[in-house]
Parts: structure tokens; C-alpha cells; sequence
């Protein structure tokens, strides 16, 4: 016999009610499995995060909270990377990490509606400009032509800057506090926040201001599996009562987030969900118009970041490999350390605190030193130190295999030692050691990557960001990502080829 | 003039030079023989600096190392005696990244500052003596032993210098390419170049000024090769 949906509903309420009316409900809740939200805790405040005696909190903790509830279930709380936490609805709930929901200020989007459930609008969101107090250049959106400005990668208030204000520098970040924090340091002219996190910020940075009206631009919604049907009306039915009895109000009130736009939430409650006028997915012709040349530009900043720190790198670890073999111990000593300790850190690390820490001391020290700190130039200074100090290991090697008697032979015509060491030993080592340099080369252009944690805006960092808004070109985006490295990669692999083959010293008896 | 007083070198523990004197006089062949491991080596690349001494002095054109007990000699010193000498190695040490025509400038260009053209056309003029003037622009590894022993006899040549150290010059050729080198280096000889040579080939040290033979670390005969050599 088939149940009909109104029924289900019924007896779901009166389920829910006899639940409420137990004198025990924890033992009820036991009884249905948990319900398991996905969240970015590093996102922050004031969506989740812990407060002072670190307990967490946040509004969307407590909405989760409250849906749990409801919803008869025990909140658990599932961490993930804020861009992939659709991604977490195509595996069943049950595996390590499965969640039932995502609900981590995602927005309304054509593209995640078509793919996943998506529940009735919890909070209508503004995108707000913040600026320093200090600064007069940019006073409302319309100033931002020509602007540095950072955002969330793959936000919504990033897929606003681009398609409204074209002209702006956008510099796309993982991390919204690090934003902030730049904006505060004068390193970014501006951020656009969701005005949840900018009302956040606005607190907790003086120096910091709105500049312009926030601009309207959406609804957070949470997003389960299509075939959730049951779980969906649920969801709907526990957001409807939460904003028809003030439940939502009392929340987002408690962390200044409540203003008239909610109130039309209440009224969204009768129209059809998703909204019909729901932009399409753009068809697929003109995507890649739009796509390709995002690509291109930014295999460019790959090659400019590659070809820019490879040639500083060795160039230092030559330095470090003369003197790690030729130089007074006094200078072999420090040099071995230097080797190691760069070796011996990650890459990810030394490019944040080159981004992060540096220009902090350096700006005690020279006011204003700071602002020469640019993404693009700590991305060279990061990976040119990390790969010299491989380098001068290859070199190192290089230099040892050259046979003493060359050295010898160099010194008995006259030259001085430095003379000898850089007219015969280091040509010689350089040759030798080609095949593993060329090796550091491409093995550095992918690791150019890693920049994308300072705002620099590479190849992968391009692919992540435009696959946050075209998740169905999945398989397109990452073979077209892959094939462009190794378009880049693999004439590098020939160059090595030749150069071995030119300079190739089978000298004999040398 | 080349002058070699009380020299004492060892390596670690090992004893190789035990008081070692000798005197080269300006115009004169003077040949190291005897037993291998004797220490006629050594003493050829301790007059050009390449070891360190323990004990004793060497004097050469005017300029001194001391004994500085396995210390390095001072930079300058050691500058000074190699422009007065020139080594010639048993294993040639060509550089190979070079060509034979520049392998004769490096040491003019390189160590004496010599103008690239005025270093070339010398160079070319040595390439000629020593019969290789149309291997000018072969690389090391294009060249038999024999040619690349004469590359390097005129790359020393090249910086001009008062004195010669040869280190067995002919002992990794065969007997073809050896007889090239010692035309080269009896014409030397014929021209009044002041040299050392550590040798076992008997005929050369039958044509030389003065022999001294080596046997463990000591000179324990010196005089007319005819002599020396028949003992």
C-alpha cells in the first residue's frame, strides 16, 4: 500500500511530538542515526567556530543544533575543505567523513541545484566591500577598477567581483582570515565578504570599514542527496518553523546577523523552492569561451613563476655548493645548515611565513617595506630558496665528481683558486649535473602550485576556482589542467635531452 | 733556479719525503729516477705547491715556500711560484669542456690576463710546435694520448713558464705516442728550457743534465745520468 507524502509528514510530526513528550529523549535520538553536517570549521567566524574557552559556536552551529533537533537526531559535526564539501554527498553518509548535509554558507547556485537536494533558504546574504579607515581612494564598488582585491576562491562575492567589476586585481584566498588580515596590513587595497563575515571582521578589525551599500546576492541553503526526498521536507519543515517562531531571529541576533532581509525569507515560504528564475547552467559553448582563456592566462602565471625563481634558485645554490665545498669552515657550517633546514621544511610553510611573517618584520624595520611583499614576488623569493637548497646539493655532487686533478692542472698554470674554481670546476659540474637539475626544473613547475596559498592565482589554483562553479566539467577541466602542465613540462623534458647531449663531457682521460 | 732544502712530507704517519735536497740550475734537464713509490712525485708537486710540506723550504725564481707543518702555504706565495713553474701531469688533465686551441688560452686568459686575440695567436704557435695545429678545435675527448700529452705540454707553455715539472709525462702512453711526446720535449731541451723530469724511461734520462736517483723518500745518488743510472 502506498503511504502518501501527507501522511509520512503526519506521522513524522507526531513522532517528532511523542519524542518531545518523552521524559527521555536521548535514549529516542539513539535510536536514529546521527545527523551528520558538513562544515569548514576554518572558516570561521561567526558561521562555526570556538570561542574563547574553546567550545564551538557560531550560528550555523547552532542552526545545525536546532535542525538536529527537530529533526529527532545528534548533531555530529563532519570537518572538510569548504570547496569540496559537495563532493561529500556523493559518497554515502556511513563512510569515514560521510555527512547527510552541507551547511556552511552555501549559497542558492544553478549548478549545485541541478546535482543536489536543496532546502529552503536559511539566511538571505549581502556581498559587503570592506576597506581601511584610513584610505580614501576607494570610497564605493565603483572604485575598484585597477584595486587589488582578495575574496574567498570560488565564493560567490569571487564570482561577483569578476562579473561586475572586471576591472578590479582579484585575489583569490582559501582563507578568509588571512584576507582580512592583508586588507588590515595595506596589502590589499580591499576584500568582499558575505556580510555574515564581514560583520564579523568589522568587529574584530578597528581599523576596518564598509565602503558602499552590501550588495544583495543571495541565499545560504543546505544541500543533501537528491534522493533524500524525506530528509528535504524535513529540513523545510524545521527551517519554515524556525523563521515563522523567531527561533532563526533570536540565533542570527545573537551574532549581530539579523536585518530586513530575512523577513522576506518568511514570505519566499509560500513561493515555489527553488525559484524558477534560477539561472541555467550557461550552455556549454560558451563556458568554454569563458573558461579557456581564465586557463591560458593562468598557465602563464605557472610559466612566469617557474621561469622566475629556477634561474634565482640555482644561481643560490651554485653560490652554496662552492661554498659548501671550497669555502673556510666558518662558512661550510652555516651553509649545511641553511641546505638543511630549507630541505627539511615544507615548501607550503616557508611561502607562508615569507607571505605572512616577513613583511610583518620587515615593516617594523622600514615602514613601508611591506607593500613590496606582493604575492607574485614572495611566490619567486619562496620557491627560489626552497629549490636552491637542492640545488646545491646536485651542484655539490657536481662539483666532488670533477676530477682533483683539474683543479690541479688550473692551479699549476697560474689561476688563482677562485679563478680555477669558476673558469674549470664549475663549468664542468654544471655539465655534470644537468640530467637532475632539469630533473628540480620540472619538478618545480608543479610545485608552483603551492602559491596559490598566497593569493597567487596559478594553474591549479585556476582549475579549483573555476571548477567550483562548473562542477560537471569535471573530467574536461582536469584533463585540460593536466594537459597543459605537461604541454608545458614535457619540452622542458626534450631541452634537458639536448643540453645533455650538447655538453656532454665523455672527456676521456681528464 | 730551483732550490729544494731539507724537505720533509708525510702523509698521516707515512713518511714520504725524509730531508730532501736538491738544486736545478737555469737551463738544465734534470731527471727524478728510481723505484716507484720512492717519492719523485711528491717532490715534483711539492715544488709547484700542489702539496702541503712539513719541514723545509722550497725556493724558485725568487719565491719561498716554508714548511708550515701540513698547513696550507699563503695564497699569494704559492701564485707567485706557479707563474715561475709549469707542471706537465701524467694524466694529461686537459680541460674537458674546452677545445685543444682553448685549453692553450685558459692559462694566458685566465691567469695572466693576456688579451683573448693576442692569447690565441700564441696559442696557435704552440699548437704548430708541438704538431697539432689542425687539432686546434678538437675537444679533449677527440684527441689520441699522445696529442692530448702535447695539448698539454703547450698549454703550460702558453703562460711562459721559467721552469717545467714534468710528472712521467709518457707513462700512460704507448710506445708510438710516447716517442711523439719526447720529440716535443727533447726540442724543449734543445732550446735551453729549464726542466724537471720524473721519468722510467731510460733513453730520455740518458740525454739529461743531471739525474738524481729516489729510494724511499731520499736522494741516495745524484751526478752525470751515466753514471746515476748504471748503478
Amino acid at each position: 500500500m502506498k503511504t502518501s507524502p501527507q501522511k509520512t509528514r503526519l506521522r513524522t510530526a507526531t513522532l517528532v511530538a511523542v519524542l518531545f513528550s518523552l521524559t527521555a529523549p536521548p535514549a529516542r535520538a539513539q535510536e536514529l542515526p546521527p545527523f551528520r553536517w558538513g562544515t569548514d570549521p576554518t572558516g570561521g567566524a561567526p558561521f562555526n567556530y570556538q570561542d574563547a574557552a574553546g567550545k564551538p559556536t557560531g550560528f550555523e552551529y547552532e542552526l545545525a543544533g536546532y535542525l538536529a533537533a527537530k529533526l529527532g537526531r545528534t548533531p555530529v559535526m563532519v570537518a572538510g575543505d569548504w570547496s569540496k564539501l559537495p563532493e561529500q554527498l556523493n559518497k554515502p553518509a556511513g563512510v569515514e567523513k560521510g555527512v547527510d548535509v552541507i551547511l556552511n554558507g552555501y549559497e542558492l547556485r544553478a549548478d549545485l541545484a541541478a546535482k543536489y537536494g536543496v532546502s529552503r533558504a536559511y539566511y538571505a546574504y549581502r556581498v559587503a566591500l570592506i576597506v581601511r579607515t584610513d584610505q580614501t581612494v576607494i570610497r564605493d564598488w565603483a572604485d575598484l577598477d585597477g584595486q587589488r582585491v582578495g575574496v574567498l576562491g570560488g565564493t560567490v562575492a569571487n564570482d561577483y567581483l569578476v562579473r561586475h567589476h572586471p576591472g578590479a586585481k582579484v585575489q583569490t584566498n582559501e582563507d578568509v582570515a588571512n584576507v582580512v588580515q592583508l586588507v588590515a596590513d595595506k596589502r590589499l587595497a580591499a576584500t568582499v565578504q558575505d556580510n555574515p563575515a564581514a560583520t564579523h571582521f568589522l568587529k574584530e578589525f578597528p581599523t576596518l570599514k564598509l565602503a558602499g551599500e552590501p550588495v544583495k546576492a543571495g541565499y545560504y541553503v543546505i544541500y543533501f542527496r537528491r534522493a533524500d526526498v524525506e530528509l528535504g521536507r524535513q529540513l523545510d519543515a524545521a527551517i519554515a518553523a524556525g523563521l515563522r517562531d523567531g527561533t532563526f531571529r533570536r540565533i542570527y541576533a545573537k551574532y549581530g546577523l539579523w536585518n530586513a532581509d530575512q523577513d522576506e525569507l518568511v514570505g519566499l515560504l509560500d513561493q515555489p523552492w527553488p525559484p524558477a528564475d534560477l539561472a541555467a547552467p550557461a550552455e556549454a559553448g560558451n563556458v568554454w569561451r569563458r573558461l579557456l582563456p581564465q586557463l591560458f592566462d593562468a598557465a602563464g602565471v605557472t610559466l612566469m613563476l617557474a621561469f622566475g625563481s629556477f634561474p634565482l634558485a640555482m644561481a643560490l645554490g651554485l653560490l652554496v655548493a662552492v661554498g659548501r665545498v671550497y669555502g673556510p669552515r666558518p662558512l661550510r657550517v652555516p651553509l649545511g645548515v641553511y641546505v638543511e633546514v630549507i630541505r627539511g621544511t615544507p615548501l607550503l610553510l616557508q611561502l607562508y611565513a615569507i607571505f605572512y611573517m616577513l613583511p610583518v618584520f620587515a615593516e617594523r624595520l622600514i615602514p613601508g617595506a611591506a607593500g613590496y611583499f606582493t604575492p607574485f614576488a614572495c611566490g619567486i623569493l619562496g620557491l627560489a630558496l626552497n629549490y636552491s637548497a637542492y640545488e646545491a646539493e646536485n651542484y655539490r655532487a657536481g662539483l666532488l665528481a670533477v676530477p682533483r686533478g683539474q683543479l690541479e692542472a688550473a692551479l699549476a698554470l697560474g689561476m688563482s683558486p677562485g679563478t680555477a674554481i669558476r673558469r674549470i670546476v664549475v663549468p664542468q659540474a654544471v655539465r655534470l649535473v644537468i640530467p637532475p637539475v632539469t630533473n628540480d626544473f620540472i619538478a618545480l613547475f608543479k610545485d608552483t602550485s603551492v602559491c596559490s596559498v598566497i593569493l597567487i592565482t596559478e594553474l591549479t589554483r585556476k582549475y579549483n576556482e573555476l571548477y567550483n562553479f562548473n562542477r560537471d566539467l569535471i573530467v574536461e577541466l582536469v584533463f585540460l589542467t593536466a594537459g597543459l602542465y605537461l604541454c608545458m613540462s614535457y619540452p622542458l623534458a626534450l631541452l634537458a635531452g639536448f643540453l645533455e647531449r650538447r655538453y656532454a663531457t665523455t672527456g676521456g682521460r681528464s | 733556479m730551483i732550490r729544494v732544502t731539507d724537505l720533509v712530507k708525510s702523509h698521516g704517519t707515512t713518511p714520504i719525503l725524509r730531508g730532501v735536497g736538491l738544486t736545478v740550475n737555469v737551463g738544465e734537464v734534470t731527471v727524478l729516477v728510481g723505484p716507484s713509490g720512492g717519492g719523485k712525485s711528491t717532490l715534483l708537486r711539492c715544488i709547484n705547491g700542489l702539496e702541503t710540506i712539513d719541514a723545509g723550504t722550497v725556493t724558485a725564481f725568487g719565491h719561498t715556500l716554508h714548511g708550515t707543518r701540513g698547513q696550507p702555504h699563503p695564497t699569494a706565495a704559492l701564485l707567485g711560484l706557479r707563474r715561475a713553474v709549469g707542471m706537465v701531469f701524467q694524466q694529461f688533465h686537459l680541460f674537458p669542456h674546452m677545445s685543444a686551441l682553448g685549453n692553450v688560452m685558459a692559462g694566458q686568459v685566465h691567469a695572466l690576463g693576456v688579451p683573448k686575440a693576442q692569447a690565441e695567436a700564441t696559442a696557435r704557435e704552440l699548437l704548430a710546435r708541438v704538431g697539432l695545429a689542425d687539432k686546434a678545435n678538437h675537444t679533449p675527448a677527440q684527441l689520441s694520448g699522445g696529442q692530448q700529452q702535447r695539448v698539454a705540454i703547450a698549454r703550460t707553455l702558453a703562460v711562459s713558464p721559467r721552469a717545467i715539472l714534468f710528472d712521467e709525462p709518457t707513462s700512460a702512453l704507448d710506445p708510438v705516442m710516447a716517442r711523439e711526446v719526447l720529440a716535443v720535449i727533447r726540442d724543449l731541451a734543445a732550446r735551453g728550457q729549464t726542466m724537471v723530469v720524473v721519468t722510467h724511461d731510460m733513453d730520455l734520462a740518458r740525454e739529461a743534465t743531471v739525474a738524481h736517483k729516489m729510494v724511499a723518500g731520499r736522494i741516495v745518488s745524484s751526478g752525470r745520468p751515466s753514471d746515476v743510472l748504471a748503478e
